[in-house]
């Protein structure tokens, strides 16, 4: 459904991507590792149209879309939940989730089922967005990006500065989604959310994709953990 | 007792008047980050369209619906035509462009209208006045009032509780993540503005009865509606609501029992909210545009630059010899402005401060040459001296409040502050001369050598101009200039190092006023003359015209600017009442085609030439 | 006497408490490393020593001064340096003009109108000193942006040190490194004089272990456990906090 082909993307003069080409199949779970810096945000934004490709193809069901802008991008059927989680602070939850709503197909996610999958935010659905603790405010991100019933989740490190607690809980909330059958494109740096999750990986260095692989194949790659992933 | 609230009442009808504008400019701002200038226009373009419908159909009341829909179809052709292009660059080229639209715009007015004031017929049902237990008073006022109020109303309810209200305060927040969502904002933005430029026509519309119709209404209701979102806090609508009444009331018995010192009162408690909220009474800290991805080193002087200099300096005093007098006395006028022009760069380009008030300190300068000649009789040289320092001691003052802050609201505030030094010179007369001006008797001499020849008069200025450049390649070259480089650059870094930033900033305005006081100075023994017009905002917009036309945070950039706005002005206005009108579409195309001004991008070819 | 004594620290943002009742002392000459989740207040605590952020109470005593709510211009003139999590350069600017402005701070005359900046011989030899020192020897010339991410932070702690300050904090400085450049990192540390104080926040453990006498853990704003590497290893508690953290 997704596809890199040979993507090279630059900020300003300074080259991030070089040749990245991976493919995201229906339902399918797929998750980008790296350190910092590594590329893998920088790929999330060239799939969301903040970053156009100057050479290779972004395509979503065999139509090019490198040139759309993030809002064509995501009203095709993109969910989009960013680095930062950019929850609208002035917002209460219940407005964060509704503004940009978009009904899909057949089974719809509704805010009754997003508070059904979220009962945490429910308790706080009349809360402004700055009054969020981290972990509310990932998982409000993930049910907003829900609530435009998406074809292709996006995730860069939902895991990220969160307690282990919260991480578990939203491994288990993405599983869940996973086994509805909802494509997911991962960015983490967290290696046990990777393997709990991702039906492939590939791992970026320095804009490049240097491993593609299982799960099983990535954990017993000794060399691209130890040099790529710091584990 | 009846006075008193007849002058409540007064207050609340300006206040109403100025929250229409208010509004809109905040909202524009809050979720588009533009400062339009031109809002000012739209205000006044509103009036006279409205003017134009009554003439045709009769009916205010009609007026009052289809002026502010055609005024808000051309700000909408405006944001989409050209402001959109500009939404990468930053707020100072979205300025610029506003700022040469209010040039077209009052050219517009002045062409199809006339100079003269016009007034807008009440309606008929509102012609009476209505006894409201302590005192009779206009029904067309109180209809204002309440009318306003009404539009506050639904203001709210749209923003707060509607979803497209939602979405518009999602873009302000974070437009960027709004559009990941799937938010056209592109679509929100056209619609914001025109919304608000619709708001400043119903404005101009609902005003005409009341204040009047000229050319230059726009400017009188654009800088109080700035203070108005200064106090209130940017991107607030509650903030603009309150703000404006608090401002509309204040003026009002200002004016009644007060007088001239009125304006002080506003502008002394826009500085003391200022200083206690930086943000406002209800606007939110914001962040500013990110600064250029553009290289910009800081390379000093070399061999070859300066031989470049000194065969440009060589062609410069050969250069009158062949000149008949005219051009060689308007040369000698591009040098007063090029040293203007170079003071203002020094904060705009090299410390990264955007001011819309300079020229109260070329005012400040120009006024003590004018005053301490007319009324004292000390010589010009003198009266230089002293202009020098006097703008210094007003920049340092000035920059006292306006240096804490940055971005949009410290243009606010430069514009604001200018803005006070000009009504002083306005209403002052006794000592100023006020619009009428002044003049000095006699053109002084420079070393014996009477200025009334044009070759003294060109010599004179051009050895000024050669000696602000080389003290301000100098400053720049020094560490000095260096550290506000650094400030530009990143401020906060520049604190964690140690550099107290404060302190470093209001240097750099303090120098930049001086300079700027000495090219007044110049001005009035160039010219003989000075009025308050020379301190007009418009004449601070004209010099940051200059500034960022030649090119900004180059030195070589602001006197070619103000030599092409100079020759430019003098060759339209020879050849076409609308001078205005073309100044400020030659400026636009400017603003769109040629970013970093003609040096920068003159640099930016050579850069490419270069291997 | 302590390099720095801070009591009884609280800080928030709107109802997120971000520092709650923390006191911490560091000696002279100590290497002290915070570690915690994210968003435990690790970067809030070096923010309010630096003076971006003011505390709500408590006191920041520097050798026996009392510098709580100073300006950061005024804390950094006093001894203190610092470098920050997300590379904070003068991007548009080369290697040897980011740390000239550094230097010129603490050595040169900011206000001195008659010297050619560019070409200070002495400021030149110091900021030469200083590329050696955090291995960019060589690179002035560079413009800041284009220096790899590495270098950056490299570049980073050269500009804190331009200062000669008394206590460098240093938030994150081997985030997104590679084990290489990590390992330089190290090193770097390693061979700074032990008449510098030393407190920085560190994820990755193998840094963590090598650099720090002893270690202090921030756990949603408290204080959970401060010791040396070892009691710290040994902490039941700690171990329950770290439990599923990859990093």
């Amino acid at each position: 459904m997704l596809d890199l082909d040979h993507v090279d993307a630059f900020y300003g003069d300074s080259h991030i991507l070089h040749g990245v080409s991976f493919t995201v199949r229906d339902g399918e779970v797929v998750c980008l590792l790296g350190r910092n810096g590594a590329g893998k945000t920088t790929t999330i934004l060239t799939v969301m149209g903040y970053l156009h490709p100057r050479a290779g193809a972004v395509r979503y069901n065999g139509r090019d879309i490198g040139a759309l802008s993030p809002y064509a991008v995501a009203r095709l059927g993109f969910g989009f939940v960013p680095q930062e989680r950019g929850i609208f602070p002035s917002l209460t939850v219940r407005e964060n989730l509704t503004v940009f709503a978009r009904g899909g197909r057949g089974d719809d996610w509704t805010l009754e089922r997003i508070f059904v999958l979220f009962p945490g935010l429910k308790a706080r659905e009349r809360n402004l967005g700055f009054q969020l603790s981290g972990g509310e405010q990932q998982m409000l991100s993930i049910a907003r990006a829900l609530m435009l019933n998406p074809s292709l989740l996006l995730l860069d490190e939902p895991s990220e500065g969160l307690a282990p607690m919260i991480v578990q809980e939203i491994v288990q909330i993405l599983h869940r989604l996973k086994g509805e059958g909802l494509a997911i494109l991962l960015v983490e740096q967290n290696l046990r959310v990777a393997l709990a999750l991702a039906d492939r990986h590939h791992v970026m260095n320095k804009g490049e994709i240097c491993f593609t692989g299982n799960s099983a194949e990535l954990e017993s790659n000794d060399f691209v953990l130890r040099n790529y992933l710091s584990v | 007792m009846e006075l008193l609230v007849a002058q409540l009442l007064n207050g609340l009808v300006y206040g109403v008047l100025l929250f229409l504008m208010a509004a809109g400019l905040s909202l524009i701002f809050g979720l588009m980050n533009v400062v339009s200038l031109a809002h000012g226009s739209f205000f006044m373009l509103g009036a006279f369209l409205g003017l134009a419908i009554v003439q045709v159909t009769g009916s205010f009341w009609i007026a009052l619906v289809l002026a502010p829909l055609a005024v808000a179809l051309l700000g909408i052709v405006m944001e989409v035509l050209f402001l959109r292009p500009l939404y990468a660059r930053g707020h100072m080229d979205q300025v610029l462009l506003t700022f040469g639209f209010t040039f077209v715009f009052y050219d517009l007015v002045q062409t199809v209208w006339g100079r003269i004031v016009l007034r807008l017929p009440t309606p008929a049902i509102l012609q009476g006045t209505v006894d409201i237990g302590a005192g009779v008073f206009s029904a067309y006022r109180l209809f204002l009032i309440g009318f306003g109020f009404a539009i506050a109303v639904l203001l709210w309810l749209l923003l707060e509780r509607s979803r497209i209200g939602a979405m518009v305060r999602a873009g302000v927040d974070n437009a960027a993540m709004a559009a990941g969502l799937g938010g056209n904002i592109a679509l929100l933005f056209t619609g914001i503005f025109g919304f608000g430029v619709a708001l400043a026509g119903l404005g101009g519309v609902a005003a005409g009865p009341t204040l009047g119709l000229y050319p230059g209404m726009d400017t009188d209701i654009l800088i109080p509606a700035f203070i108005v979102i200064v106090i209130g806090g940017m991107g607030s609508l509650r903030g603009a609501f309150v703000g404006s009444l608090l401002i509309g009331i204040a003026d009002t018995f200002g004016k009644a029992y007060l007088q001239s010192i009125a304006l002080f009162l506003i502008y002394l408690a826009m500085t003391v909210v200022l200083l206690i909220r930086p943000q406002g009474l209800f606007g939110i800290r914001y962040a500013d545009a990110p600064p250029s991805a553009v290289a910009r080193t800081m390379p000093p002087s070399t061999k070859a630059t300066r031989a470049v200099g000194l065969i440009v300096l060589a062609v410069l005093i050969v250069l009158p010899f062949g000149l008949p007098d005219y051009p060689r006395a308007l040369i000698a006028e591009i040098y007063i402005f090029a040293i203007f022009a170079m003071s203002l760069d020094l904060i705009l380009g090299f410390s990264g401060l955007m001011s819309l008030g300079h020229a109260a300190f070329f005012g400040l300068g120009a006024y003590a040459v004018a005053v301490l000649g007319v009324q004292f009789g000390l010589d010009a040289w003198i009266g230089l001296a002293a202009g020098v320092a006097l703008a210094a001691a007003g920049a340092a003052l000035i920059g006292f409040f306006c240096v804490r802050t940055g971005g949009i609201p410290f243009l606010m505030l430069t514009l604001a502050f200018s803005q006070l030094v000009f009504s002083v010179a306005l209403k002052w007369r006794d000592v100023t001369g006020g619009s009428d001006g002044m003049a000095l008797a006699e053109q002084p001499s420079f070393f014996g050598f009477s200025l009334s020849h044009s070759l003294v008069m060109y010599f004179m200025t051009l050895m000024f101009f050669v000696a602000a450049y080389l003290g301000l390649r100098r400053l720049i070259d020094a560490p000095l200039g260096h550290v506000f480089v650094g400030i530009r650059e990143n401020e906060p870094r520049m604190a964690a190092i140690g550099y107290p930033t404060l302190a470093y900033k209001l240097v750099a305005f303090t120098i930049a006023g001086a300079i700027a006081g000495l090219a007044g100075g110049l001005y009035v023994i160039y010219n003989g003359f000075i009025s308050s017009d020379a301190v007009y905002w418009t004449a601070s917009g004209d010099i940051l015209i200059m500034t960022m036309l030649g090119g900004a945070g180059t030195l070589i950039g602001p006197p070619i600017g103000a030599a092409v706005f100079l020759l430019m002005k003098n060759v339209a206005s020879s050849y076409s009442e609308h001078w205005l009108a073309i100044i400020g579409t030659a400026f636009i195309c400017c603003v769109l085609f040629f970013p970093g001004g003609i040096w920068g991008s003159v640099q930016k070819l050579r850069g490419k030439a270069a291997p | 006497m302590n390099i720095l004594d801070i009591e009884h620290l609280n800080c928030a943002f709107g109802n997120l408490i971000v520092t709650d009742d923390v006191s911490l002392s560091i000696a002279e000459g100590e290497r002290h490393v915070i570690i915690g989740p994210n968003g435990a207040g690790k970067t809030s605590l070096i923010n309010q020593i630096g003076g971006q952020l003011r505390s709500k109470s408590g006191r920041i005593v520097l050798e026996g001064r009392d510098v709580t709510g100073q300006a950061p211009s005024r804390i950094s003139r006093l001894g203190v340096a610092r470098t920050f999590q997300r590379n904070n350069l003068f991007h548009n600017l080369t290697v040897f003009e980011n740390l000239r402005l550094a230097l010129t701070a603490k050595f040169g005359n900011p206000l001195d109108f008659f010297s050619v900046a560019a070409r200070d011989q002495v400021l030149a030899a110091h900021a030469a000193e200083l590329m050696r020192k955090v291995h960019l020897d060589g690179q002035g010339a560079r413009i800041a942006r284009t220096l790899s991410y590495g270098e950056q932070r490299q570049l980073e702690i050269g500009i804190a040190l331009a200062g000669k300050p008394k206590l460098l904090l240093l938030d994150e400085p081997t985030s997104g490194m590679s084990p290489a450049e990590t390992a330089r990192m190290i090193d770097l540390i390693g061979a700074l004089p032990r008449s510098l104080s030393v407190l920085m926040i560190e994820h990755d453990m193998t840094v963590v272990f090598s650099v720090a006498d002893r270690v202090t853990v921030l756990y949603y704003g408290k204080i959970l456990a401060t010791g040396t590497p070892a009691d710290i290893q040994a902490n039941a508690r700690v171990r329950e906090v770290y439990l599923g953290m990859a990093h």
